[in-house]
């Protein structure tokens, strides 16, 4: 089955009215995840825009077909690490054990649990979809944000103009941990998407699996609804995104960039970046550069 | 609201939905004269908003936010975006 | 069943294994650390057939075990002070989820100053965290206390995990002799973990911990607080099926100790009841008439119980290991005066407050304790809080 008609056959496990604004990739890429994963599937969403929307239910009424938890924005990987466990003690290691989670519960506040997880290589799915800062919150700043961005915590300023430091490459650190999976993906690129999201789900059996999916966001960023998809594939045509994966030790470059764009091209086309100076761009210029020599070092090898 | 008070905090009565369609300014339109069957405006939509049915690709409207992007994303520009008139 | 010389760490370890928990997690902290290294040697020489999780911390050992938890498992850890405070986040989480289970806390005073030492400030600063949380005093105790605490945690009416709370060093270090149950005593007792109200499940989809409205958070409020209500019942009943098997009865949540006749009451909790006990021993062969009430069970606080024992009393003390900041006094005096309130009595009373930081209560401490009660017996009203410590 290509991944086309395994989207259009497969069945949405989540309520079809969430909060998320128009255009969210965040919305898209839970759906995604969820419609593969099907319905023998525990679900864990910590605080963030995606638990904002309401999958994690209201009161008395959930927000999905299938058994949802909103753990701590700090421990999802723990929590879910005592399901998993929990399954396997009773038989039951069929049962895909996810998480879906933002950037700030990966890559700050929970990353000491993840990477503890990771460590052991519990059995789960540890999907970040990251939009690149707190946007349930506000839109501030995360770890993950990229330099020069304008958030609510790294304004534009005379003093200071936007975020200080580079982002931090959160699956670049994760696939250090001795894990079952590791991978990069984007929603523009949905057949390479969806082929780790099966991917990682069989690998989820056997230890510990970990996707980075970018999410682009029209409210914090600051561009139209309608331009969700083209941003996530500038971002991946810039090597700011590149799309690789890691399992059985070693590195591939899934979706190879023989002639990348300028990441002038990315960072122009939101409000996010609208007072980057052209020294700002150079420097993220050559940070994306590095980043995909850095990776194609590590693919050759 | 349930009468019953569980002793944990959880939800099993029913699903929580909200009304995303009343939020559409625009509403996207498959000109089928122009459309392939391709089927990318459905892997891109990020509400499910669109079905495969009877071999075509259709947009559902009860949830469809009109963000647009299944218009963007069309290869053969066979979606337009329209006026939205509030019919379902 | 079987005498063995112990300590308190390899008692609570002991009384875990024999509870059979589906998974144990824990973190290594002074004086905790041994629990999670003897239960370690328990289960990687084959004797305990649990999962354990050796997380990055105390935060994922709550999070692990509340994840274990949701998915029907019996679960058990310790800590101590820092620990149980980077805990606080899930350990709130997993009481207000109603998701029970047993967990030691080797009490410890908290930083700063820079101390490991012995201490009641870790476990006393959560108390209205939604545990139950019962004091304990010597290692069979501890031994006991576990076991009662699944009988506890896991009944239907209660549904709210326990903390068995044992003094640093004092206990955790102390070899005692304690009298071992047989796995067999202990499977007659403990019926198989049978809980499933909250269940992550997908043959049974839910949202486990939905947003929800203050109308609605408000109902689960109310249901915690009765089902602490109903548990002083279930720890009284537990305590009288655990005489009946094992012939060691404690009394429910509080044990008395020639209060009968006293006029003057000493009101310890934890470890410093031993000593407690031979002070008023001692007064009593001076003609004082002196009682101790022996404070078990914190929460749920036993208001009626010790008004009773108070009655007619002239006066009494608390002597804490911890502080109420704010109070000039310690935390389990202020509570003891508020369980006071309504009745027609006229106490003398004082906060009495030592053994921080683990410095010694010693059995001068506890007769300064008394003699101070006995001088202030007949003026009725509220004495300044005495400290127990050395002059300098
Ligand atoms: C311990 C703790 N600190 C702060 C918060 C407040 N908070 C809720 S969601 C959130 C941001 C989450 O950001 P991210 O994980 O990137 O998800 P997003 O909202 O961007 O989808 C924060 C800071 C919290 N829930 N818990
Ligand atoms: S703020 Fe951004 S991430 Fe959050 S729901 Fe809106 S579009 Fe999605
Ligand atoms: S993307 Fe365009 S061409 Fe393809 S199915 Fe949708 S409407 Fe038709
Ligand atoms: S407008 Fe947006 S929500 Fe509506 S069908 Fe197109 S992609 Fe889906
Ligand atoms: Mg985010």
């Amino acid at each position: 089955m290509n991944y086309i008609e395994k989207l259009r056959t497969s069945e949405d496990m989540v309520t079809p009215g969430m909060s998320a604004c128009q255009g969210c990739c965040g919305e898209l890429v839970l759906r995604r995840i969820l419609q593969i994963a099907g319905k023998n599937t525990i679900v864990c969403v910590p605080p963030g825009c995606m638990s904002g929307a309401g999958v994690v239910g209201w009161d008395y009424q959930t927000g999905m077909k299938i058994p949802v938890h909103i753990p701590l924005l700090t421990n999802t990987a723990s929590f879910l690490s005592g399901v998993s466990q929990m399954y396997q003690r009773k038989g039951r290691g069929d049962v895909n054990m996810i998480a879906v989670a933002g950037d700030g519960a990966t890559a700050d506040g929970g990353f000491q649990s993840l990477s503890g997880a990771a460590e052991r290589n519990e059995k789960m799915l540890y999907v970040c979809y990251d939009n690149e800062g707190y946007m349930n919150t506000g839109f501030q700043r995360s770890s993950t944000t990229t330099k020069g961005s304008r958030t609510s915590t790294t304004p534009i300023g005379e003093a200071i103009n936007g975020k200080q430091q580079p982002s931090k490459y959160v699956s670049l650190i994760m696939s250090m941990h001795a894990l079952q999976y590791c991978a990069t993906a984007s929603p523009s690129h949905m057949q390479d998407m969806v082929a780790k999201i099966e991917r990682g789900l069989s690998e989820s059996k056997k230890g510990f699996a970990f996707i980075h999916v970018l999410a682009p966001c029209p409210t914090g960023w600051s561009f139209e609804p309608d331009q969700s998809i083209q941003i996530a594939k500038k971002a991946v045509a810039s090597n700011m995104f590149p799309l690789w994966e890691k399992y059985n030790g070693n590195y591939y470059i899934t979706v190879e960039n023989k002639k990348p764009i300028p990441v002038k091209e990315f960072l122009q086309s939101m409000g996010k970046f609208k007072s980057l100076t052209d020294a700002d761009i150079a420097q993220i210029q050559q940070e994306a550069d590095t980043k995909y020599e850095t990776l194609k070092k590590l693919a050759s090898e | 609201m349930s009468k019953k008070v569980h002793i944990s905090p959880l939800a099993n009565e029913g699903m929580y939905i909200l009304d995303t369609a009343s939020w559409r300014t625009e509403r996207p339109v498959i000109n089928k004269e122009k459309c392939i069957e391709c089927g990318l405006c459905l892997t891109y939509c990020p509400v499910n908003a669109i079905i495969f049915d009877e071999d075509k690709y259709k947009i559902t409207y009860n949830y469809c936010k009109g963000c647009g992007i299944c218009a963007v994303e069309c290869p053969k520009k066979a979606i337009d975006m329209t006026p939205e008139g509030g019919e379902k | 069943m079987k005498i063995k010389a112990m300590t308190g760490n390899t008692t609570a370890a002991i009384a875990a294994s024999l509870c059979r928990p589906d998974l144990i997690a824990a973190y290594p902290i002074t004086p905790q650390s041994s629990v999670a290294e003897y239960l370690s040697e328990l289960i990687h020489s084959g004797a305990l057939a649990s999962n354990y999780v050796t997380t990055e911390s105390e935060h994922s050992v709550m999070s692990v075990i509340q994840g274990a938890a949701c998915a029907g498992g019996r679960t058990f850890t310790a800590t101590s002070g820092q620990g149980l405070a980077l805990m606080y986040e899930p350990y709130f989480q997993m009481s207000t989820m109603r998701l029970p289970m047993v967990m030691a806390i080797v009490t410890r005073e908290m930083i700063s100053p820079c101390t490991v030492w012995s201490g009641q400030q870790d476990s006393m600063s959560v108390r209205d965290a939604g545990w139950m949380q019962v004091y304990v005093e010597n290692n069979q105790e501890i031994m006991d206390m576990i076991i009662q605490g699944y009988m506890i945690t896991e009944h239907e009416d209660v549904l709210i995990p326990i903390n068995v709370c044992y003094d640093g060093f004092y206990l955790s270090h102390l070899v005692e002799g304690v009298d071992v149950p047989s796995q067999k005593e202990v499977d007659a007792f403990l019926p198989a973990v049978h809980f499933n109200h909250a269940i992550l499940d997908p043959d049974n989809p839910m949202a486990v911990d939905s947003l929800t409205s203050g109308e609605v958070l408000t109902r689960y409020r109310r249901g915690h607080l009765e089902a602490m209500t109903k548990a002083l019942d279930v720890i009284d009943e537990v305590d009288k099926k655990f005489a009946k098997a094992f012939g060691r009865s404690y009394g429910g949540a509080i044990e008395e100790y020639k209060t009968e006749d006293a006029d003057i009451v000493l009101i310890s909790i934890g470890g410093m009841t031993g000593t407690a006990r031979d002070a008023v021993d001692m007064a009593r062969e001076q003609g004082i008439k002196v009682g101790l009430i022996k404070l078990r069970f914190v929460r749920p606080f036993p208001v009626e119980r010790i008004a009773k024992a108070l009655k007619g009393k002239k006066a009494f003390a608390v002597v804490d290991r911890s502080v109420s900041f704010g109070w000039n006094a310690g935390p389990m005096y202020t509570e003891v005066r508020a369980a006071l309130l309504g009745g027609n009595d006229k106490y003398s009373h004082f906060s009495a407050i030592g053994g921080l930081g683990g410095a010694d209560i010693s059995l001068k401490h506890m007769t300064s304790v008394i003699e101070k009660l006995e001088s202030v017996k007949s003026k009725p009203g509220q004495h300044e809080t005495l400290w127990l410590m050395k002059e300098f």
